[in-house]
């Protein structure tokens, strides 16, 4: 229950809250007792019409009195607990969120980012709801319980039996229905999660569904998912069901109980009407908090597993951890890897990378090239410090990465991902990230160089035209091209492109190649890319092969001493057409 | 009005008690636009299980007025105990007969509370199922563009959350305003029973709740959806801050992404405690009433008995248990209006929720006018022809003009042009993802708009540039492209698209299953599986949509073999940006402003030094210009 340390910084209203509902329900347990002397000294009082009346009235009006006290312990014992669980969980919300902005990638990619959001949102509030409920219920439910008792006993112990029969029933038939549902309620779950997985590989693979003239099998598949769902549903709810009914029975014997024991007591002179009513009351709401103590045990159960996720992240060590005194940059620009290896987390096996060592120089652009899934992103992850090298050591600005401020060191550093995420504002807005401060006329340089000006002047409202949903109305290539705006605005003194021209066509990333060359003296490039047009006209080319570096030079070099270089060249120019260039 | 289950839930077991006010008034009130034509919609699903919404609604109606009974047989077996003429002359005897009777009553009402339970279940269970099963049915055959231009996220929630509400609406917040609406009416009538006078006693409060439950919802309206904007700016904000988190990271921004994060979350914490603390005022202020309500029968009720006061009344004089009857019948009246209170946020939210439900389903299918079912795809030729096509996604922007283009039959063929020149739209075209606006699409002599969508689409077999991996196992995922094939079938087809190469070094071979995203597999990799997809369809005329762009030259050059076979024999459209992937193509155009602007083969196109030449050399020579 870590979690709960946040509600500390409100121990006040958290104490508050319980103590006004203590209020609330001692008033509450004073209705029936006032109701009962009204019946037996009011109604059926020995006095004359007159007194009767009078007392009635009196003891009446205490009893409003009292209501009123305690309709203002509930409002307080509301307004206190909902402002402790909202400040609380207020806290919590930020605590989590500003750790899920400072884990590593690799953090990120273990718990999963749909994970992370639904931690961040369906859980933190279900853990809020959760304080809110317990600060209240629990206190107001355990009153009810304990009070009840003690007030139905000092109105006759003989009561008192029917309640030693009656709440062990009740207490059993709890157990054992919710020990059977509670793991059902899990199936329930998963078998949502699978009628959403359906629909939303429908939704996203429309087309291949279509192309494949599958629609008849996905309904088929839809079908059966929705079939199973519902008659899971069913199973829950039968049981559930008869929850209501039995619990109703127990109750309504008790009531019939005491009104039998209590006729007899009447007769014998033990007690009076009144009396009796009141017990009535009181056993009333006795087996109903017993019964709310069944809810509460599912609410728990369900709180707990939000409260282990959201722990699960706030447990999380940050991998990547600013130094203690930071060192600050000396050559700006040079980048050098010295006998890395890296293994991803958690995967033994193969290491990603393998004895890298790479030079890279100041100004110089450097191209890296290999196959699917050979470690390019990973080798320049380490450079922004994303990730840390499994051994070995990585220099950038003359600095090993570890003794950098990541900040210091990032900011230097402008990087275009393979996948450019855009945010929701304008144009302008996404390019400026980069660089808050910028000026409109270096917005539009950067566009300019990264060749996304002549499309967003093309836009109804050209750089304050508003990007919705991630990007999504705009192509591949231009989202591309204004990630790459984005990292060029922020001026960095190392550039590097993860694989962020593959939607541009031949055309347009020549000239982007050409105006970086123009505009960008003196910046590091480090560029991964496909494309061997892409690459050749680098100052040093890398070819990564299997985690490890297997030829480094220039294409010239390249060409005669490296196989696979060769091999990819061939690849894509075949045999004699392009060494007439190069 | 219409019926539904007592919630099998247990919230309903503690409906004496209140539930506690957050979890109900929680539910943001969305406004619906044409309530009154959703409803009868939404009844008109209920309907469809006729006998069983009939059985439950005669069962509610016994079940309420057994609950309605219960406090009379009660008021008289306490007023066998309180015999007032000389004063507490108890008659046990009659007593017991009494409760004999109301035990008899509590155990029936029991049985039919828990059939009406099952009844009701069963009902909202098949209610939600047939909604969205249609739901589903319906999206599976809405066109394209429908889920192009709709947010993907708003789909699903509408099948999800929507669905969810309507039916948690239908399960709990129907059934408590029918027993509700026809408990106050019982109450009315037992109490009119007892002594009208003491009704109209208790009826002034029913003003006083009138007042409060009006003024508190006012507040409520107030701060709820203030509450529910900043909650959905909040997730907005998290859900692009965490999935953009690379990108974040990148540009130091971490410590802007908190700021904002903080400024929202207070806001939202703002709100939110004045919203809770007004959903929360209401039960105490309910209390009070109801005491008040207590207070105001038990005085007058004492008045009138001592001066023995019951005008009007079938019941005859007032005694004591009357006025214990009486009170209870008084407590059941208040909690309808109560409970109607809170019902009406979660009714609204579904009535919303049901019309953006309705409003998917009232899109038009996919339309096909394909009639000639004597279409035979295992006797396609591939003779495509597009003839003067005019196209526009967007009313006004056309994509394709004039646009003409022969595929032969057998044909490779292959397409290039900048991004955006319209590409991927022959491809939309051909398979009728879309419909031309002008002119005519032939395959095989015959306008493709005569040959059945289904038919048409089954001699077509596509790779895409995003593929779609599905969550199953590889060997599953493969065998999309064929239902029937064989493991063997599916491990040929593994090994043409080279998918052996990975699948087989994996520890579950081709039992690996692939989560939805695909984050196991990189790009390259999902790209080969839905490449082995198409070599197992095996279809007559193959589209290969930037189908490799994603994997690396050096694996395309392994699987160029196996797609070479794959094309031969069958007229091959493809789409690609490495010229390396289309040089062997025996026709290639190049696309530029809709129209195809150059065609012939590599030679012949760059021997006329025009735009391909100038493609082709951007390529080769880097950044020669």
């Amino acid at each position: 229950m870590k979690v709960l340390k946040y509600l500390k910084p409100y121990w006040w209203l958290a104490l508050l809250s319980p103590l006004a509902m203590i209020l609330e329900v001692s008033m509450d347990l004073l209705q029936p007792q006032l109701m009962s002397d009204i019946v037996n000294n009011g109604i059926l009082g020995d006095g004359d019409a007159a007194s009767n009346l009078s007392y009635v009235v009196i003891t009446g009006l205490k009893m409003l009195g009292f209501s009123i006290i305690g309709c203002l312990g509930g409002i307080a014992s509301a307004a206190f607990g909902t402002t402790a669980a909202q400040k609380m969980g207020n806290d919590l919300r930020k605590a989590v969120f500003d750790k899920v902005m400072h884990l590593s990638f690799q953090q990120t990619d273990k718990f999963t980012t749909g994970s992370l959001v639904t931690r961040l949102t369906n859980d933190v509030t279900a853990v809020q709801d959760f304080v809110a409920m317990s600060l209240r219920m629990f206190v107001r439910t355990g009153m009810q319980f304990i009070g009840g008792i003690a007030v139905i006993l000092t109105l006759n112990v003989n009561f008192g039996m029917v309640l030693a029969i009656s709440m062990p029933i009740q207490i059993l038939v709890l157990f054992l229905i919710l020990r059977k549902a509670t793991p059902l309620f899990s199936v329930v779950q998963d078998k949502l999660d699978k009628v959403n997985s359906v629909v939303q590989e429908n939704v996203t693979g429309a087309r291949v569904v279509k192309a494949f003239t599958r629609e008849e099998y996905e309904k088929g598949r839809f079908d059966k998912a929705n079939t199973d769902l519902m008659t899971t549903n069913l199973r829950v709810q039968k049981l559930l069901a008869t929850l209501n009914p039995i619990l109703m029975v127990v109750m309504n014997a008790s009531v019939i109980a005491i009104i039998m024991i209590g006729g007899f007591q009447v007769e014998a002179k033990a007690m009076m009407v009144g009396d009796v009513m009141a017990a009535i009351t009181y056993i009333t709401q006795i087996l109903m908090s017993v019964m709310m103590v069944g809810m509460m045990i599912q609410q728990v159960s369900r709180a707990t597993a939000s409260i282990r996720r959201v722990n699960a992240v706030l447990d999380t060590i940050p991998a990547v951890n600013d130094p203690e005194n930071a060192v600050t940059a000396s050559d700006i620009g040079a980048i050098e890897f010295k006998d890395v290896q890296f293994y991803y987390p958690g995967f033994s096996g193969r290491p990603v990378l393998k004895d890298i060592d790479l030079k890279i120089e100041k100004g110089q652009m450097v191209a890296i090239l290999g196959a699917t899934g050979c470690g390019k992103t990973s080798l320049v992850n380490l450079i922004s410090r994303f990730y840390d090298a499994t051994s070995g050591e990585v220099y950038v600005n003359g600095v090993n990465v570890k003794e950098q401020s990541i900040e210091e060191l990032r900011s230097r550093i402008g990087v275009v991902l393979q996948k450019s995420e855009l945010f929701s504002g304008t144009v302008s807005e996404n390019i400026r990230w980069g660089k808050p401060d910028a000026t409109d006329e270096e917005v539009k340089q950067a566009a300019k160089i990264a060749q996304a000006d002549e499309f967003i002047m093309g836009f109804n409202d050209d750089y304050e035209t508003m990007i919705s949903e991630k990007g999504a109305s705009l192509s591949g290539g231009q989202k591309q091209r204004m990630s790459i705006a984005r990292a060029i605005v922020k001026k960095p003194d190392i550039l590097i492109f993860d694989d962020s021209t593959s939607a541009l066509d031949l055309s347009t990333e020549a000239a982007l190649h050409k105006a970086l060359k123009e505009n960008l003296e003196g910046v590091t490039i480090v560029m991964i890319a496909q494309r061997i047009a892409s690459v050749m006209r680098a100052d040093k080319i890398a070819v990564l092969d299997d985690g490890q570096i297997c030829a480094f030079g220039t294409h010239k070099e390249l060409m005669q001493s490296s196989d696979v270089y060769r091999d990819i060249y061939f690849s894509q120019m075949k045999n004699e057409e392009g060494e007439n260039n190069g | 009005m219409a019926e539904q289950r007592p919630a099998p839930q247990m919230p309903r077991v503690m409906g004496r008690g209140g539930p506690p006010p957050h979890q109900r008034m929680a539910m943001p009130t969305e406004k619906a636009k044409d309530s009154k034509k959703t409803i009868k919609r939404l009844l008109s699903y209920i309907g469809k299980n006729k006998y069983l919404m009939i059985a439950l609604l005669v069962i509610m109606l016994f079940v309420t007025l057994l609950n309605l009974f219960a406090p009379f047989i009660q008021g008289m077996a306490i007023d066998k105990i309180t015999i007032s003429e000389n004063r507490l002359q108890v008659d046990l005897e009659g007593m017991v007969y009494c409760l004999i009777a109301l035990g008899v009553v509590y155990l029936i009402n029991s049985c039919l509370t828990y059939c009406q339970g099952i009844i009701a279940a069963k009902l909202s269970q098949t209610t939600v199922k047939i909604m969205r099963k249609d739901l589903f049915d319906k999206i599976s055959y809405l066109p394209i563009k429908y889920t192009d231009s709709h947010q993907h996220g708003d789909i699903m929630s509408r099948m999800t959350n929507d669905v969810e509400n309507i039916s948690n609406t239908v399960s709990q917040s129907i059934a408590s305003l029918f027993s509700g609406v026809l408990t106050l009416i019982g109450c009315l009538c037992f109490m009119l029973y007892y002594s009208p006078i003491l009704t109209l006693v208790s009826l002034t409060t029913i003003v006083l709740t009138l007042l409060v439950t009006t003024n508190l919802t006012k507040i409520m309206r107030k701060y709820f959806p203030m509450q529910q904007t900043l909650l959905g700016n909040l997730n907005g904000h998290i859900e692009e801050m965490v999935t953009g988190y690379k990108t974040v990271a990148a540009f130091s921004k971490e410590e802007d992404a908190c700021e904002e994060f903080n400024k929202i979350s207070d806001k939202l914490c703002k709100a939110s405690i004045k919203a809770q603390i007004s959903g929360g005022v209401m039960g105490p202020c309910m209390n009070v009433i109801s005491n008040i309500s207590f207070l105001l029968v038990a005085g007058f009720g004492a008045y009138f008995l001592i001066i023995d006061f019951n005008p009007l009344a079938l019941y005859g004089a007032m005694t004591v248990g009357t006025i214990q009857a009486f009170l209870q019948y008084t407590k059941n009246f208040s909690r309808p209006i109560n409970e109607i209170a809170h019902q009406y946020a979660a009714i609204q939210t579904a009535i919303a929720g049901a019309e953006r439900v309705f409003e998917i389903m009232d899109n038009p299918p996919e339309e096909d006018f394909g009639t000639d079912t004597s279409f035979d795809v295992e006797n396609v030729k591939g003779d495509i022809n597009f003839k003067d096509i005019e196209f526009a996604y967007v009313e006004g922007e056309t994509v394709l003009k004039e646009f003409d283009l022969w595929i032969k039959s057998g044909q490779k063929l292959a397409i290039v042009g900048a991004t955006g020149s319209g590409k991927t739209t022959v491809v939309n075209l051909l398979t009728r993802f879309y419909d031309i606006d002008k002119g005519t699409i032939t395959l095989d002599g015959q306008d493709i708009f005569g040959i059945p969508k289904r038919k048409l689409r089954e001699s077509i077999g596509i790779v895409l540039q995003d593929t779609v991996i599905f969550n199953d196992t590889i060997a599953q995922n493969i065998r999309y492209g064929k239902l029937d094939a064989t493991d063997e079938e599916v491990i040929a087809a593994a090994k043409t698209a080279k998918v052996d190469v990975f699948a087989e070094k994996l520890t579950d071979g081709y039992d690996t299953m692939l989560t939805e995203g695909g984050g196991n597999l990189s790009q390259g990799q999902r790209q080969l599986i839905a490449i082995a997809r198409a070599v197992l369809a095996d279809p007559k005329i193959l589209i290969l949509d930037e189908a490799t762009s994603s994997i690396d030259t050096r694996t395309e050059v392994y699987i160029q073999e196996a797609m070479l076979n794959l094309m031969k024999g069958r007229t091959s459209l493809i789409i690609a940006h490495r010229l390396s992937t289309i040089r062997d193509a025996d026709k290639i155009v190049v696309l530029a402003g809709g129209k195809v602007v150059e065609a012939g083969n590599h030679e012949t196109l760059l021997a006329q030094d025009g735009a391909y030449a100038k493609l082709y050399n951007t390529q080769f020579a880097g950044i020669a210009t």
